[in-house]
């Protein structure tokens, strides 16, 4: 078996993965089917997820693919697969809508499904539309960390607390979704349009090599002495963290995880360090190692978030409190992200780094992407405006304030002020090109700080998400 | 002369008008925002906490500059009335030139401008008068409203589309000046605080967020308040129903719930929270004579409520403790939930001159009752009293910011989606001295959009002239024929 597929690989090198990922989800599904026949429930929302889960799966496999090898054919069936998994995704979102009796935007786990929801149908409008083929290759990653993700939250509907129950609500959320959607949109073209744009792939070395390097030090702000990791601690059967008392998180140390995520800080910024010494001593050998020491980096990281899988599900002890206390995986779910996030950049880079020649052909011309990048924000701005309009006006009629600058209305207006920003920069002095991409890049990360950062680092009334 | 104070002041106005000012300005907010966010706030942070973040000296610098209180400091209010004033004096600038351009819209086509603009055709015609009128008819036939330009004895067609989108910048910047306003009268004439009302109180003065007090021009009585739980007891509903009385008499009455406020007078009354007050509402007795055989019967009680058993007797609630604790032979309060709750009662006959004090605990119910009293009481159930907390506030200026974002909303859409497209149609000579039609397009946004729209025109010109010319051809003939 083994050998006929090696020898048949040469003449059908396009339609191995094919075959292979076709199989894949064939048997996925044959496995999912016979589960459900023993459990007699078909349409339940955990089978439908499952079922997202393994079309995206397949989709992101065939984008990957050829984000790699250029193969068009794959784009065909990731298309093909991305509109499965959107299907069993939509039918997802009917049926918690269906079940919860409001529109699933209440809690973290609602607003994953939405988000992915949304990520998918972006993705084939931006292939449709715009003909930007290879953004599969970006976006499908992260939906299927968004499904995996969901495994680990709270799913049961949540029945919504009085403030909650306005139909202004449902409308800012939505509007919400919408304009970080065409935020995130924008940023994935000013990233092409920075490639297009002939930007040197040290540059994108040392930015990749940067972002990572942050992302391993804010978790390494949970380092705690003699080498362990502090991570919060997690009630299993309640499914939530746990609490010293009231609004104190109770926090465990696994021991030694911190030296390794250390140790592997260090390697992922060993590129960015060659870069700085390439233009210090003008020598283009280093180059070269950083190239190198990316990959070595991309092993530290799988390392890491290997050690990480392993050693996240257990019981250890707290510094604030005796015994023993058990940890989970969805209890950090930033330090997973950020693992994860870390070896997805690193992969993009050496995807940049080795295909360069296929992707600049397979995009769309840098004038164009401009173009396009303006536009997504000339969507998202008034989105913006709007959801911050309808988000004020649910607040005046709860708390009887339109703005209190909670800490995320005040981000939400910072984002909003950056996006006004680029766009008097872009009318009035005419800024292009690379300028207005950094501006757009810049944007989108005010937006995720507004999203995640304000959510888990700063307090405030706005406690739902 | 004048001329040096004269140019100090141009030179400030120029720096206020230059978008440079305001891009800084822009950042500073930015900046000062984003420490506002970072630091622990005054208002909403006790001062407790503050003093575990912060050392002293930190603290007391930190107070000096007023970063622990960044959105009500005189700077932050500074920045934000500069950048207004950029915003004004940009729009000042700029707006005369917008508005000629708006006012007095360029309808005909010179020559400078026709070898210039970068969308244009021209078409060979033989008869030019009818050429004019297929495009006046083409013009018409994709809904655009010709005019007609009559100039050197010329006549040549103009036609444009959504001029207004020219002004929509102005319209954006004037809303957010209008949304500041809002913010500026709320913050100088509007107020906010809050009031706790048991079932059946009245009251008409409330807790400002500054500790203060202040008096409404009305009172507010509550007439029952209640909450509503899912079945796994998170709260689903809290209501309370509210009598607005002025001069002692009820002006008006509102059963409100969170997200529907009851508006009195410019004064909107929010149901905010809602709790266990630690006073008893009702509590549900069965009693028995202990002796002969009489029926017994069901009574409630509220606090020193009287209610008659028999002709000769009567029992009166005295005492009432939600969560008790006994202590050296006394009783005592733990908290106001009825948790373990003990009840006294005072049972008075006519025959004994002192009353008999009876205990009822209801978390025991074997402890044996005083034999002096002539019933036994057995507890059924109890009905706690409770607060409804209710958020007062006064926003006289909300309507200019709701005006100011619906204005931004419509100034928005058409500054980003409405396209000014302008068409020219006229007759020329091209290079060899031979009559030509030309058309002329040219629009301020999504050009690849404007781009198919003018090739459809121009192709419908084209169609048009064509079996126009045969047409034409055929009745020169015949016209010759006539002669």
């Amino acid at each position: 078996m083994a050998r006929t597929r090696v020898e048949r690989q040469p003449a059908t090198s396009s339609s191995l993965l094919l075959v292979l990922v076709g199989l894949g989800i064939a048997f996925l599904l044959f496995m999912a089917f016979l589960n459900v026949v023993k459990s007699g429930n078909l349409f339940t929302e955990a089978n439908l997820l499952y079922a997202a889960l393994i079309f995206y799966g397949g989709a992101g496999a065939l984008y990957l693919g050829f984000g790699v090898t250029g193969t068009e054919r794959y784009v065909r069936y990731a298309s093909l697969a991305t509109w499965a998994g959107l299907l069993a995704n939509t039918a997802a979102v009917a049926h918690r809508w269906y079940v919860a009796g409001h529109p699933p935007f209440a809690s973290v786990y609602e607003m994953l499904l939405s988000f992915v929801w949304t990520l998918a149908a972006l993705t084939l409008v931006a292939e449709k539309k715009y003909g930007v083929k290879v953004i599969g290759t970006v976006t499908m990653p992260v939906a299927i960390v968004g499904v995996v993700l969901m495994q680990l939250l709270r799913t049961e509907v949540h029945p919504l607390v009085p403030a909650l129950q306005s139909t202004w609500l449902h409308v800012h959320v939505s509007l919400a979704m919408l304009a970080y959607a065409a935020c995130a949109l924008s940023f994935a073209l000013a990233l092409m349009f920075l490639i297009q744009d002939k930007m040197q792939t040290e540059t994108f070395l040392a930015a990749t090599s940067l972002a990572v390097t942050a992302g391993y030090l804010g978790i390494l702000t949970r380092f705690e002495p003699w080498g362990g990791l502090s991570v919060a601690a997690w009630d299993a059967a309640g499914k939530q963290d746990m609490f010293l008392s009231r609004g104190v998180r109770l926090f465990v140390t696994i021991p030694d995880l911190g030296w390794l995520v250390g140790l592997v800080a260090v390697a992922v910024a060993t590129p960015f360090m060659c870069y700085l010494l390439a233009g210090w001593r003008n020598d283009e050998r280093f180059f070269a190692i950083a190239n190198r020491a990316v990959f070595v980096g991309l092993l530290a990281q799988i390392l890491a978030l290997a050690a990480f899988l392993a050693r996240a599900n257990g019981s250890y002890q707290s510094p604030d409190a005796d015994g023993l206390f058990p940890t989970n995986l969805a209890a950090s779910p930033f330090i997973l992200s950020g693992l994860v996030g870390g070896i997805f950049i690193s992969l993009l880079y050496l995807l940049l780094l080795w295909r360069r020649a296929d992707l600049e052909r397979l995009l769309p011309s840098a004038d164009a992407l401009d173009q396009i990048t303006y536009k997504t924000i000339g969507i998202a701005f008034p989105l913006l405006t709007l959801m911050i309009a309808a988000g004020a006006y649910w607040a005046n009629r709860t708390w009887g304030a339109y703005w209190s600058w909670d800490p995320k209305e005040t981000w939400a207006a910072i984002t909003w002020l950056v996006y006004a920003g680029y766009l008097h920069m872009r009318i009035t002095r005419g800024w292009r090109g690379r300028r207005a991409a950094y501006f757009a890049i810049l944007g989108f990360a005010v937006v995720m700080f507004t999203f995640f950062g304000v959510t888990y680092l700063l307090p405030g009334l706005h406690a739902y998400a | 002369m004048a001329g040096p104070t004269r140019s100090i002041g141009r030179r400030i106005w120029q720096t206020l008008s230059a978008v440079r000012t305001g891009i800084i300005l822009l950042i500073l907010v930015v900046i000062a925002s984003a420490a506002g966010t970072f630091i622990l706030q005054r208002p909403t942070t006790d001062a407790d906490a503050l003093q575990r973040a912060y050392s002293p000296q930190m603290l007391a610098w930190l107070d000096r500059i007023g970063l622990t209180d960044v959105f009500h400091a005189w700077w932050f209010a500074l920045l934000m009335g500069l950048l207004c004033l950029t915003i004004v004096a940009a729009s000042i600038e700029r707006f005369p030139n917008v508005w000629r351009f708006y006012a007095r819209p360029y309808r005909r086509a010179d020559s400078h401008f026709r070898s210039a603009l970068p969308l244009q055709k021209q078409f060979p015609v033989r008869d030019p008068e009818q050429a004019l009128a297929v495009a006046h008819r083409v013009f018409q036939k994709l809904r655009l409203r010709p005019q007609h330009i009559v100039e050197d004895n010329q006549v040549s067609l103009y036609a444009e589309r959504n001029r207004f989108s020219l002004l929509a910048v102005y319209i954006v910047h004037a809303s957010l000046l209008l949304i500041f306003l809002g913010g500026i009268v709320d913050a100088l004439w509007g107020y906010r605080g809050f009031l706790a009302l048991t079932n059946g109180q009245q009251a008409s003065q409330i807790q400002l967020q500054s500790g203060a007090t202040r008096v409404l021009p009305f009172a507010i009585r509550c007439d029952g308040a209640g909450q509503e739980n899912y079945s796994d007891g998170t709260p689903k509903r809290w209501w309370s129903n509210l009598v607005v009385l002025q001069n002692g008499r009820e002006a008006e009455r509102k059963q409100i719930v969170v997200n529907d406020p009851l508006v009195f007078g410019g004064i909107r009354v929010y149901q905010s929270s809602y709790g266990s007050s630690g006073q008893l509402d009702k509590v549900m007795l069965t009693a028995t004579p202990a002796r002969g055989s009489g029926a017994a019967q069901d009574i409630s009680l509220g606090q020193d409520q009287r209610a008659q058993l028999d002709p000769q007797t009567s029992v009166r609630l005295v005492r009432f403790i939600p969560d008790f604790v006994i202590q050296d032979n006394q009783i005592y309060a733990r908290s106001n939930q009825p948790d373990n709750p003990a009840i006294q009662l005072e049972v008075t006959t006519q025959k004994a001159k002192e009353p008999a004090l009876v205990w009822i605990f209801p978390q025991f119910p074997n402890v044996a009752h005083d034999s002096k009293s002539p019933y036994s009481f057995k507890f059924r159930d109890l009905r706690m009293g409770y607060f409804t907390g209710l958020q007062v506030s006064h926003e006289p200026g909300q309507w200019l910011v709701w005006a100011g974002c619906l204005m931004m909303a419509l100034g928005l859409a058409t500054a980003f989606y409405l396209v000014h497209m302008r068409f020219w149609a006229m007759l020329v000579r091209d290079e060899r001295g031979r009559p030509a039609l030309w058309i002329g397009g040219a629009c301020n946004k999504n050009r690849p959009a404007f781009e198919q729209r003018l090739h459809r025109l121009l192709e419908e010109v084209q169609t048009e002239l064509k079996q126009e010319s045969p047409a034409r051809a055929s009745s020169r003939e015949a016209s010759l024929a006539s002669v």
